[in-house]
Order: structure tokens, then C-alpha cells, then sequence
């Protein structure tokens, strides 16, 4: 199960949704409280969240927390690791 | 003391920045809408492995 997660309304991540043909839900952050308990952000107030990539395993626990530096090559590598 | 002090400054925002929840940790329980208007919960998807990608903002590259 992959999710997505933005800052964003859902009028403009079904936006994106569409442009890149996404087959997984988007989430929208909007009041940041997803960001702020994952640490994606410092404040409620922040215009965007870090690329940062959690990998939850099935029993709920953080398996791997990762700072995204090369957005286009890292779903290749989580998968890889999986 | 100046240079200590910029050095120390440099060295906790380095960290509080790259800080992520630690591996082996439970990972927060939430209950957000998606882009159709769903609630996506943590809790239901118990027992499967969840990929979660926060990007900075829709319709941009990355």
C-alpha cells in the first residue's frame, strides 16, 4: 500500500491524481497534523513538508525512515529493499 | 565564542532537521482524507506494509 502526502486541498492533489495517473490515494495535510506527529515539518504553519519517506511494516512499526535526496531514483530503491 | 556558538547552532539544526521518527518505533496512529474525500487510517491498515511519501506540493516535479 503506497500513500501519498501533501500539505495540499483535495481539489489539487485529484489535480495531480490525474496528471500523473496515480493509482494510490493522496493524502491532504491540510491542518499539518500528519506532518508535525511524522516529523515531516517543524510548525503547523510551514508551506510544505520535507520529502521524507516512511516505510510502515504490517505490525505498525517504523521499518525504515528515509530523507529523500534523489527524488526520481528512490521508488526504485524502497522497492528494492522490500 | 562567536565561531563556538555558530558551530553548535550549525550542529542542532543539522540534527533537529534530519530527525525522523526512529526505526522500531510505533508509527502515529491518523485519520486523513484523501484527494476523494476518504479517510485513510492508520488502523485499518494493520497488517499490511505501508509505503508513506510526503512531497512538498501537488503537481510538481518530485
Amino acid at each position: 500500500m503506497v500513500l501519498g502526502a501533501s500539505f495540499d486541498t483535495a481539489e489539487a492533489n485529484r489535480r495531480f491524481a490525474t496528471e500523473e495517473a496515480f493509482p494510490y490515494p493522496l493524502l491532504c495535510d491540510v491542518d499539518r497534523r500528519l506532518g508535525l506527529s511524522y516529523k515531516a515539518c517543524a510548525n503547523a504553519s510551514d508551506d510544505y513538508p520535507r520529502r521524507i519517506t516512511y516505510v510502515i511494516g504490517a505490525d505498525s512499526r517504523i521499518e525504515q525512515a528515509i530523507t529523500t535526496k534523489d527524488p526520481g531514483g528512490q521508488a526504485d530503491s524502497i522497492l528494492a529493499s522490500l | 565564542m562567536s565561531l563556538v556558538g555558530t558551530f553548535l547552532r550549525r550542529l542542532f539544526a543539522g540534527k533537529s532537521e534530519s530527525a525522523l521518527l526512529p526505526v522500531g518505533s510505533v508509527a502515529p496512529a491518523f485519520a486523513v482524507q484523501d484527494h476523494m474525500g476518504r479517510t485513510v487510517q492508520l488502523a485499518d491498515l494493520r497488517g499490511r506494509r505501508v509505503v508513506l511519501w510526503f512531497f512538498p506540493k501537488a503537481s510538481t516535479p518530485g
